[in-house]
């Protein structure tokens, strides 16, 4: 048997412990410690391939010695299922339509821009899509387009509308994005609805236009590779895309056009919190904040045309198939687009529960 | 099986066996042997258990008390009020319940087709291979060193428009245009299915033909029994019991299958399973998923109660 520590033995432990730890925490709000010789662990709650270090590498490369993990969410339910499940993540990933959630649910902390040196590069309206109730609560990053996507050699009279993905000209060769609150915009957009406020009978009626749309509709993509595919065999000619499966089919050498329907195209943001209660959240803050940066945004447009919120990233672009995918000559393409609004969680139900609906009906 | 062998004129491998057994069983140690018998009894069995309650008992529990939750407000493990909301909306809505009806029948048409193109194969194993059939099951089980996810899109190549089967009718003059009706429908995720199931069905079928003495065969050649005959009462009979689990291995998980429709079945070849599937994963509705898949579960367990109850499966064979 061991006999039990004296007082003193205890006390000058605890003394030994204290003056060990207090460089650690103490030094931090002193004097800033030097980005190289910071240290610590960030855990990224993100989407598969974004943990590429592409994607961070301004951070990576300012802040060498700080661990950054990832964990992989498969879809905004996945990441809000996870999130809401007490996922220990410091930064989760959710995309516009996503956001309302996680602040009513006091999942999210507000942002201090104050401490982002890359925020003024980020455009106003970009950042007013970070802003619920008022508050920054989440920084913008990735964004592109929604609109409709079709084969040149198939559809030669062009396409104007998103009316077109529900012609029976096209049946058999229509492939629409598998998602509910996709399905209530694009209907929203063609019969002019209020798509932040779409009443019950407007719902059932559009649940009726999509249940008549399943018989033109090849099949609902889950992923753009899946869409890519589709497009690239001639089995599909129109259907609803992002740019990125724009870009890469043009890339490509496949005859793709991107229309500029009348109700105007659709866009969506990807946005990064930070979990309410992390204990990194300053790290955190250091980690958005070179997010911002441009050789992060040059690989996001390059590598997955996707656009940046960083607009020097945007003014930089050269590459002809890009400036066509996000039309940057376009200076009106903007105010022609349509953002996508928050849901409440009542809408979100509603959505999802008709579009299940919809892939249920005889 | 066990009533079905006590007829049977010999029980070889119990009574072979069961001298080695007792002389390690009637050792001197006769007075600790039941803290023995405890101690390895849970060294054998709680690992398992533990794993069976936490992964499996657990999950099912806690997805049957989600599914009487209002909606996803407030942390996930707070007490709510019970509620049937969740049932009632879905007693309300048809189309759902048409959908498990179809899945059951695919689940069930795809079970039967899986058996009966199992059953020769499994046959040609356990009587005609010889030495060679560890070599031919081998064979059969390669599929399974590639992904399932593999396999799926290797069917793509097949059915798609520009795919195997499209071209080589064209190219023998056949058809002019290619048949769109081969892929995106419920018919591809039919067959599919069919396909990926016939590997597995064919092993409790075949464990089960091993097992029958090939005594039998020579006693009833001897009395006069013609093959057909001898299929008909020995061989049918007694691996009954393998056709049925080969058909609940597929029937069970079938019923519920979603990835195969999300990739061959189109706009048109959703299962229950998809729907289940939406709501957990691109919906974030838990309730409502869990009900749906209460729902399930209940059916299926009903059919196969009904299944193991109503029929008597060994004077199906009489």
């Amino acid at each position: 048997m061991k006999s039990r520590p004296s007082m003193l033995f205890i006390a000058r432990g605890f003394l030994l412990a204290l003056v060990l730890l207090m460089p650690a925490c103490g030094a931090i709000p002193a004097t800033e410690v030097p980005p190289g010789e910071q240290t610590g662990n960030l855990t990224v709650l993100d989407w598969a391939g974004y943990d590429a270090e592409d994607f961070w590498v301004d951070f990576k490369n300012t802040y060498p010695n700080v661990t950054v993990n990832f964990e992989i969410g498969s879809s905004d339910a996945d990441i809000y299922s996870k999130m809401k499940a007490g996922d220990q993540a410091d930064i989760f990933h959710p995309y516009t339509g996503w956001l309302q959630f996680y602040v009513d649910e006091g999942l999210v902390q507000e942002i201090d821009t104050s401490k982002l040196s890359n925020w003024d590069k980020v455009p106003e309206n970009f950042k007013k899509i970070g802003q619920i109730n008022g508050k920054q609560y989440f920084i913008p990053w990735d964004w592109g387009f929604t609109s409709i996507l079709y084969r040149t050699d198939k559809i030669p009279e062009g396409v104007d509308s998103w009316a077109a993905l529900m012609d029976p000209k096209y049946k058999g060769h229509i492939s629409m994005w598998d998602d509910g609150p996709g399905a209530v915009t694009i209907s929203s957009y063609i019969h002019g609805y209020d798509e932040t406020a779409v009443t019950a009978d407007q719902l059932a009626s559009i649940q009726d236009e999509w249940i008549k749309q399943r018989d033109l509709n090849l099949f609902y993509w889950a992923g753009e590779p899946e869409l890519v595919e589709g497009m690239k065999s001639g089995d599909v000619w129109a259907a609803y895309a992002w740019q990125g499966a724009y870009a890469t089919l043009l890339a490509d050498g496949v005859p793709v056009a991107y229309a500029n329907p009348k109700e105007g195209r659709n866009s969506w943001v990807g946005v990064y919190g930070i979990r309410k209660g992390s204990k990194n959240y300053d790290l955190a803050l250091k980690f958005l904040d070179q997010k911002l940066g441009e050789a992060t945004g040059n690989n996001v447009v390059n590598l997955f045309y996707y656009g940046d919120a960083n607009q020097n990233v945007m003014k930089g672009i050269t590459d002809e198939t890009l400036k066509k995918a996000f039309s940057v000559d376009d200076p009106e393409i903007l105010n022609k687009t349509n953002f996508t609004p928050n849901l409440t969680a009542e809408q979100r139900d509603a959505w999802t529960a008709m579009w299940a609906e919809v892939k249920a009906a005889p | 099986m066990g009533g079905g062998q006590s007829r049977t004129v010999t029980a070889p491998a119990p009574t072979q066996s069961s001298p080695k057994f007792a002389e390690f069983g009637g050792g001197a140690l006769k007075g600790r042997r039941g803290i023995d018998r405890r101690v390895t009894f849970w060294f054998i069995y709680l690992p398992p258990l533990f794993w069976l309650i936490a992964f499996l008992v657990m999950p099912v529990l806690l997805m049957a008390a989600f599914s009487f939750r209002p909606d996803m407000h407030g942390d996930l493990f707070q007490i709510w009020t019970p509620t049937l909301s969740q049932y009632a909306s879905i007693a309300a809505t048809g189309s759902y319940w048409r959908l498990l009806g179809i899945s059951t029948l695919t689940a069930l048409g795809i079970g039967c087709s899986a058996v009966l193109l199992a059953y020769p194969l499994a046959y040609f194993l356990a009587f005609r291979a010889g030495a060679r059939a560890g070599l031919y099951l081998i064979l059969l089980l390669i599929p399974f060193w590639t992904s399932y996810l593999l396999r799926i899109m290797a069917w793509k190549i097949l059915l798609g428009t520009e795919g195997v089967i499209n071209s080589f009718l064209i190219y023998i003059g056949l058809i002019q245009e290619p048949l769109t009706a081969l892929l995106y429908n419920r018919t591809a995720v039919l067959l599919t299915l069919i396909y990926v199931w016939i590997p597995f069905a064919i092993l409790p079928i075949l464990a089960a033909l091993q097992r029958i003495d090939l005594v039998l065969f020579e006693a009833a050649s001897d009395l006069g029994a013609r093959p057909f005959h001898q299929f008909m009462r020995i061989t049918l009979p007694l691996s009954a019991p393998g056709i049925l689990a080969a058909f609940f291995m597929v029937f069970i998980p079938t019923v519920g299958e979603y990835v195969t429709p999300l990739l061959v079945g189109g706009s048109r070849g959703f299962l229950y399973g998809n729907i289940i599937q939406d709501f957990f994963t691109k919906a974030a509705n838990w309730p409502l998923g869990s009900a749906l898949s209460m729902i399930m579960l209940a059916a299926t367990l009903i059919l196969v109660a009904l299944a193991t109850r109503l029929i008597d499966w060994r004077q199906l064979f009489q």
